[in-house]
C-alpha cells in the first residue's frame, strides 16, 4: 500500500508550468464554459425571474419554487414525478445492477465465450433509445406483441395484461427496458473489478474450506465494494436524469394518466409544450431543483464510498 | 483566499444575472426588406405527416398562378408538434405560415404575440361557419388569427364486407346497435377496434357513443352559461353508456395503441372503428380494398337529443408568424387559403371537410359521413369548449375512461374528477 | 442528454504487483460440472431476452404489415429487400444518416481533441486552480446538462446558429469535455514523470513531449473515450429535436421521431428504417470490442 503511495505521489509531479498548463485548457475550458457553464448559470438565474412568454418580467426570487409546490398541475406532477425517479434507481439497483453483477460473476467463473456474451449483453446499448421504446411497445402489445403470446402459449396467460396500458404496471415496464438496455455496464464494470480480485484470494479462501456462496460473500462481495459504489452512484444520476426511455414508452405526458412521468419529462412539457406564459421560469425552477438535488446526492453518496473504502482498506 | 471566493463569487453571479437578461431576443422580426416582387420561398409547416406528398401537390397548383412564389410544405411529428410549433416562433428559423391547432390550443400562441391578426385582410372569412370560425379566434380579444383548414366529424365506422359476412346491417335503434355488436363479437370479430392506451381517443369515443344521451349543443350551451356541469346525470349516463361498451372492446383494449386499432380494422381483425372524419384518407391509403362506410350512433333509451349526431369541431388552421419576414407573399397565400378552390383541393385531395362551404364531396365515403353531419350535428365538446385552460378537458376525461375501462374507476366518479378538473380554470359566463 | 459511463479506478489488495491470472487458472476442472451447466444456461437464457426484440426488429424487416397483424412471431418467408429501399430513398434515411456521421464524428474529434490537451495539464500541474478546473469539469458528469436547453437556444439562436449542425458538435464536443478528461487525465497520471524528465534533457518543448511521448502512450484510453462518446452522441434526439428545425440538417434519431410519424402503419418500412438505424453502431462496436474492454479492463485493475 505503501508503495502504491509513493508512486502515485511521483507521478504526479510538476512538469508544466502553469502558464504553459493555461494553454492546455484554454480550448476545453472555452468550450465548456460557453456551452455549458453558461448555460447551467443562465438556467439557475432563469428561475428567479417571472416571464411572459420569452419577455423576461420582474425579479421574482423563489416565486416559480412557491407555484411548483402550491399549484395545480404541479403540485401533483412534481411529486409523481420524483417518485418515479426514485423507483426507477431502486428498480435499477435490484434488477438492472444484481443482475449485471450476477452475470458478471457466472462469466468470471464460465470464461467460455465471454468475449460473445460481453458482447451481446452489451448490444442493447447501443440501440437508440426511440427504437428500444418502440420496440418494446410494440412486443408488449396485447394485439400484436409476441410476450403475451408466448405467456399464453406456455400456460401462463393468467400474467399477460396491457403491460403499457396500466398505470400499475407501466412504470415497471420502464423501469425494465432501463435495466435490459444498460445491463451491459455493471457486467463490463463488475467483469473489469472481478478480474483485478488475484485468484489466490479465492483458492485460500477455497482451501479454508469455504463454500462458493460464503467465498462470495465473505470474499468477492467485499472487495467488489469499491466498483459496487461507482455503479450506484451513477445509477442514481442515471435515474435521476431519465428522459429518452421514459419519454419513448411514454410520450412526454408519462402516458398512461402520467404513470411513467419522470421528472426530465415534466420539465420538457412545461419548458416547450404547456404554452403557459411562465413557461420559462417554472421550467428552469424545475430544473434547478434537479441540479441541486442529484449535485448534492451524489456528492454525497460518493463522500460515503470514499469513506467505506477508506475503512475497507 | 475565502474573501477571494467570496468576490469571485459574487461577480460570477452577477455576471450569470446580467447575461440571462440579454439572452433571449424580444425583438420583433427581421424587417420587410424582402417584399419586392422578387422570388419568394413561403414556409409551411404542419403536423400532417401522412398529408405531405398531398400538399406538396396542392401548393403546385398555387406556384402555377402565382410565379415567382415557392411553396415549402413541412410537416413535423404530432406529437412534438407543439414544442417544434413554440420554439420555432420563438426563435428566428420558424415558418412563415404555421399550421396551428384550434380553440384552446391556439391562445398561447395569440398571447405571446407569435401570429398576426387577419380580420379585414383575407376575404371569404364571413363565408365560414361561425363555429368553426371560433377555432381561429383569440378567446381574449376576439380577433381572427388564422384561415380554418377543415371540420372533422366524429362516427362509427364500418367494415361492410364483415357486415355482410355476419348478416348485419347499420343499426337504426340502440337496441339494433347491442344486437349488432353481440353478434359480431359472437361470431369471433373484434366488434369495436379503440386504441385506448393513447388517451387522446377516449373523450372522442365517449362523445361518439355518449353525445345523444347528454344532448349535444343543449348541453354545450347549459354547460357555458352555468346550469349545468359535467356531473349532471345525463352526462354520468352517458359515461356510463361508454363503460357499458367495455365487453365489445378487445380484451386488455387499454393497452392497444391507436396505431394498433387503425391496423386492426384495416386488416378485417376488428368490424368496427369510432373514430374521426381525418381517418378516411388514412384507411383509404392503407388499405385500399376496404369497403367501409360510416354511421351514426342511434340514440339511447332516455336520450336528450332527438335525432342521432355526429359531433364536430374545427381542425387546424393557417396563421402569419409575426417573425415572418413575407407577410405580404403570406396573405396572398393566406387568401388563397380561404377561397372554394382550395376549400375543393382539401375534399379532393386531402379527403377532408374543407372549412370553406360550398365545396362537393365525390368520395362516396366522405359524402356519406358529411349527409348524416348536416342531418344532426353536436360539438365534441370538451375540445371545442374545454381546452382554453390546464388541466384540458380532453386530457382529464381520457384519463378518466382509461381507468374506467380498467375497472379502477365508475362513471359518478369519472365524471365529478372531469367537473374539478376543468372547474380549475373554468368559469360560466353568466 | 449526458450518458455516464463510468471508468473510475478500482483499488485491489494487491500490495504487491502479483501475477494476474487472467486467462486460465490451474485449479480450473476439465469437465463440465453441473453448476457450470446451470451458470451457462442462465447466461444464455439472458442472452436471448437480450436480443430478442433485436432480432424480431430484424426479421420483421422483411415481412409486410399484414404478415406481421396476422401472426406476430414468424419467420419471413422470404427475404424482401424492398422496405429497405424504400426507407433508405424515400424517407431520406441516407441525409440523416449523413448528418449523424458528420456530427458525430465532427464533436467526438472535438471533445477528445481538447480534452487530451486538458487532461494532459491536469496531470502534469500542481496548482489549486487546476483542480479546481478539474473538479468544475468533473462536476458536468454529475448533472443533467440538458436541463439548461432553455439558455442554449436562446445563445445560438442569437448567433443564429439554429438549425444548423454545427451547433450540434459545438454541443456536445462541450457535452463531452467531463467525461473525456477524467478518463485521459487518470491515464496520463499514470505515465512515469521520468518520460517526461528524459524529454526535456533531449530538448524537447511542453507541446512536443505531450505530442511525441506521451499522447501514443494513451491510445487505449483515447478508444474508450471515442467510443464512450460516439453512441450517446449517434443516439442523442434531444438536442437536434430542440435545436433543429431545418429537415434536410436532421440527425437520425430526429429522423427516426419524423419516420414513426410518417411510417407508423407501415411497419415493414418503419422496421427496414429501425435496422437500418442501427447498423452502424453495431458494426463500429464489434469492430471496438476489444479496445473497449481493455481500456475498461485497463483503467480498473491497475
Amino acid at each position: 500500500m505503501s508503495v502504491s503511495t509513493a508512486r502515485r505521489r511521483r507521478s504526479t509531479g510538476i512538469t508544466l508550468p502553469t502558464r504553459t498548463g493555461m494553454v492546455f485548457i484554454l480550448p476545453a475550458l472555452l468550450l465548456f464554459g460557453v456551452f455549458v457553464l453558461y448555460p447551467l448559470i443562465t438556467a439557475l438565474s432563469y428561475s428567479l425571474f417571472s416571464w411572459t412568454g420569452i419577455v423576461r418580467g420582474p425579479f421574482s426570487v423563489f416565486e416559480n419554487y412557491v407555484t411548483l409546490f402550491t399549484t395545480l398541475p404541479f403540485r401533483e406532477q412534481l411529486p409523481t414525478a420524483f417518485l418515479h425517479n426514485v423507483l426507477l434507481f431502486l428498480g435499477a439497483m435490484l434488477f438492472q445492477n444484481t443482475v449485471g453483477l450476477g452475470l458478471a460473476v457466472l462469466l468470471h467463473r464460465l470464461r467460455r465465450f465471454k468475449r460473445f456474451f460481453q458482447t451481446v449483453f452489451t448490444l442493447p446499448y447501443l440501440v437508440s433509445p426511440l427504437v428500444v421504446g418502440y420496440l418494446w411497445s410494440l412486443m408488449l402489445s396485447p394485439l400484436f406483441g409476441p410476450v403475451n403470446y408466448v405467456l399464453k402459449a406456455i400456460g401462463l396467460g393468467a400474467l399477460a395484461q396491457p403491460w403499457l396500458g396500466n398505470p400499475a404496471t407501466a412504470i415497471w415496464v420502464v423501469v425494465f427496458v432501463t435495466a435490459w438496455q444498460w445491463v451491459g455496464f455493471p457486467v463490463l464494470l463488475y467483469g473489469a473489478a472481478l478480474g483485478g480480485i488475484p485468484d489466490e484470494i479465492e483458492e485460500a479462501a477455497s482451501l479454508d474450506g469455504a463454500s462458493s456462496w460464503q467465498r462470495f460473500r465473505d470474499v468477492t462481495f467485499p472487495l467488489l465494494t469499491p466498483a459496487i459504489g461507482t455503479v450506484s452512484v451513477l445509477t442514481f444520476i442515471g435515474a435521476m436524469e431519465a428522459f429518452a426511455i421514459p419519454y419513448a414508452l411514454g410520450g412526454s405526458q408519462g402516458s398512461p394518466a402520467g404513470a411513467t412521468d419522470v421528472l426530465s419529462l415534466l420539465f420538457y412539457r412545461t419548458a416547450f409544450e404547456s404554452g403557459a406564459s411562465n413557461a420559462i421560469g417554472t421550467s428552469s425552477a424545475i430544473a434547478t431543483l434537479l441540479f441541486l438535488f442529484i449535485f448534492g446526492v451524489a456528492i454525497l453518496m460518493t463522500w460515503l464510498m470514499r469513506r467505506a473504502e477508506r475503512r475497507l482498506y | 483566499m475565502r474573501r477571494k471566493l467570496l468576490t469571485l463569487a459574487a461577480v460570477a453571479a452577477g455576471c450569470a444575472l446580467m447575461l440571462s437578461g440579454c439572452a433571449p431576443s424580444a425583438a420583433p422580426g427581421k424587417g420587410t426588406a424582402s417584399e419586392t416582387g422578387d422570388d419568394v420561398t413561403l414556409k409551411v409547416w404542419s403536423w400532417r405527416t401522412e398529408d405531405v406528398e398531398k400538399y406538396n401537390t396542392i401548393f403546385d397548383v398555387y406556384e402555377k398562378a402565382h410565379p415567382g412564389v415557392t411553396v415549402d410544405f413541412e410537416a413535423f411529428q404530432n406529437t412534438e408538434y407543439n414544442q417544434i410549433l413554440t420554439t420555432g416562433l420563438a426563435g428566428s428559423d420558424g415558418p412563415d405560415i404555421p399550421m396551428v391547432r384550434a380553440y384552446g390550443q391556439l391562445q398561447p400562441n395569440i398571447a405571446a404575440g407569435q401570429l398576426v391578426p387577419i380580420d379585414g385582410k383575407v376575404d371569404g372569412l364571413d363565408k365560414i361557419a361561425p363555429g368553426v370560425l371560433a377555432g381561429a379566434k383569440g378567446r381574449a380579444d376576439g380577433k381572427t388569427y388564422a384561415v380554418p383548414l377543415a371540420t372533422q366529424t366524429l362516427q362509427m365506422f364500418y367494415n361492410k364486407d364483415i357486415f355482410a359476412a355476419n348478416h348485419v346491417t347499420v343499426p337504426k335503434t340502440w337496441n339494433d346497435f347491442i344486437a349488432v355488436n353481440e353478434k359480431l363479437q359472437k361470431a369471433g370479430v373484434t366488434p369495436m377496434a379503440l386504441g385506448a392506451k393513447d388517451d387522446w381517443m377516449l373523450p372522442i369515443f365517449s362523445d361518439i357513443i355518449g353525445a345523444g344521451r347528454y344532448g349535444g349543443s343543449a348541453f354545450e350551451k347549459k354547460v357555458l352559461a352555468g346550469t349545468a356541469t359535467f356531473q349532471d346525470p345525463d352526462y354520468v349516463a352517458s359515461l356510463q353508456l361508454v363503460s357499458d361498451m367495455k365487453k365489445f372492446l378487445a380484451p386488455d383494449v387499454v393497452g392497444v395503441s391507436y396505431t394498433d386499432s387503425q391496423i386492426q380494422f384495416t386488416s378485417g381483425q376488428a368490424a368496427q372503428f369510432p373514430g374521426g372524419s381525418f381517418e378516411i384518407a388514412t384507411f383509404a391509403t392503407q388499405a385500399p380494398d376496404l369497403k367501409f362506410g360510416s354511421y351514426q350512433v342511434p340514440l339511447p333509451p332516455k336520450a336528450v337529443a332527438t335525432k342521432p349526431v355526429s359531433p364536430a369541431y374545427a381542425d387546424g388552421n393557417f396563421a402569419i408568424n409575426a417573425k415572418s419576414p413575407h407577410k405580404k407573399a403570406a396573405l396572398e397565400l393566406l387568401n388563397w387559403l380561404a377561397t372554394p378552390e382550395f376549400g375543393q383541393l382539401v375534399a379532393d385531395d386531402l379527403n377532408q371537410f374543407s372549412a370553406v362551404p360550398g365545396v362537393k364531396y365525390s368520395n362516396k365515403i366522405m359524402a356519406e359521413a358529411w349527409k348524416n353531419y348536416e342531418k344532426g350535428q353536436a360539438p365534441y365538446l370538451l375540445l371545442v369548449d374545454f381546452r382554453y385552460g390546464e388541466p384540458l378537458g380532453t386530457a382529464v376525461l381520457g384519463q378518466q375512461v382509461q381507468k374506467i375501462l380498467l375497472g379502477q374507476q365508475n362513471p359518478a366518479g369519472a365524471a365529478s374528477a372531469l367537473q374539478t378538473g376543468v372547474s380549475q380554470w373554468f368559469t360560466p359566463a353568466k | 442528454m449526458v450518458s455516464i459511463t463510468p471508468v473510475r479506478p478500482v483499488k485491489t489488495t494487491a500490495a504487491e504487483p502479483a501475477p494476474r491470472n487472467a486467462g486460465h487458472s490451474p485449479r480450473r476442472r476439465a469437465g463440465f460440472s453441473l453448476k457450470d451447466g446451470a451458470a451457462s444456461t442462465l447466461l444464455w437464457v439472458y442472452a436471448l431476452i437480450s436480443v430478442a426484440p433485436l432480432l424480431l426488429m430484424v426479421t420483421n424487416s422483411f415481412r409486410t404489415t399484414q404478415q406481421m397483424a396476422s401472426n406476430p412471431l414468424a419467420l419471413p418467408s422470404a427475404l424482401n429487400f424492398s422496405s429497405y429501399q424504400k426507407a433508405w430513398v424515400t424517407a431520406s434515411f441516407e441525409t440523416y444518416f449523413v448528418n449523424s456521421m458528420v456530427v458525430t464524428i465532427a464533436s467526438v474529434a472535438l471533445s477528445s481533441a481538447v480534452s487530451l490537451l486538458a487532461a494532459y495539464a491536469f496531470a502534469r500541474t500542481k496548482s489549486k486552480l487546476f483542480g479546481a478546473i478539474e473538479a468544475l469539469f468533473l462536476s458536468g458528469l454529475m448533472l443533467p446538462v440538458y436541463l439548461a436547453i432553455l439558455p442554449l437556444f436562446f445563445l445560438l439562436d442569437s448567433l443564429g446558429m439554429i438549425s444548423n449542425l454545427w451547433s450540434l458538435v459545438l454541443v456536445y464536443g462541450a457535452l463531452g469535455i467531463p467525461f473525456s478528461t477524467f478518463v485521459l487525465a487518470s491515464f496520463f497520471r499514470q505515465l512515469p514523470v521520468e518520460l517526461d524528465e528524459a524529454a526535456l534533457l533531449d530538448g524537447a518543448g511542453p507541446f512536443t513531449t505531450f505530442y511525441r511521448v506521451h499522447l501514443p502512450l494513451v491510445r487505449p484510453a483515447i478508444a474508450t473515450v471515442v467510443v464512450f462518446r460516439f453512441v450517446p452522441v449517434w443516439n442523442d434526439f434531444f438536442y437536434p429535436l430542440i435545436l433543429i428545425r431545418n429537415q434536410d440538417a436532421y440527425t437520425l434519431p430526429v429522423g427516426i421521431t419524423r419516420f414513426f410519424g410518417e411510417y407508423q402503419t407501415d411497419w415493414a418500412t418503419l422496421f427496414a428504417g429501425l435496422t437500418l438505424a442501427t447498423i452502424p453502431l453495431v458494426v463500429l462496436f464489434l469492430l471496438a470490442t476489444r479496445h473497449i474492454v481493455s481500456g475498461l479492463t485497463a483503467g480498473m485493475s491497475k
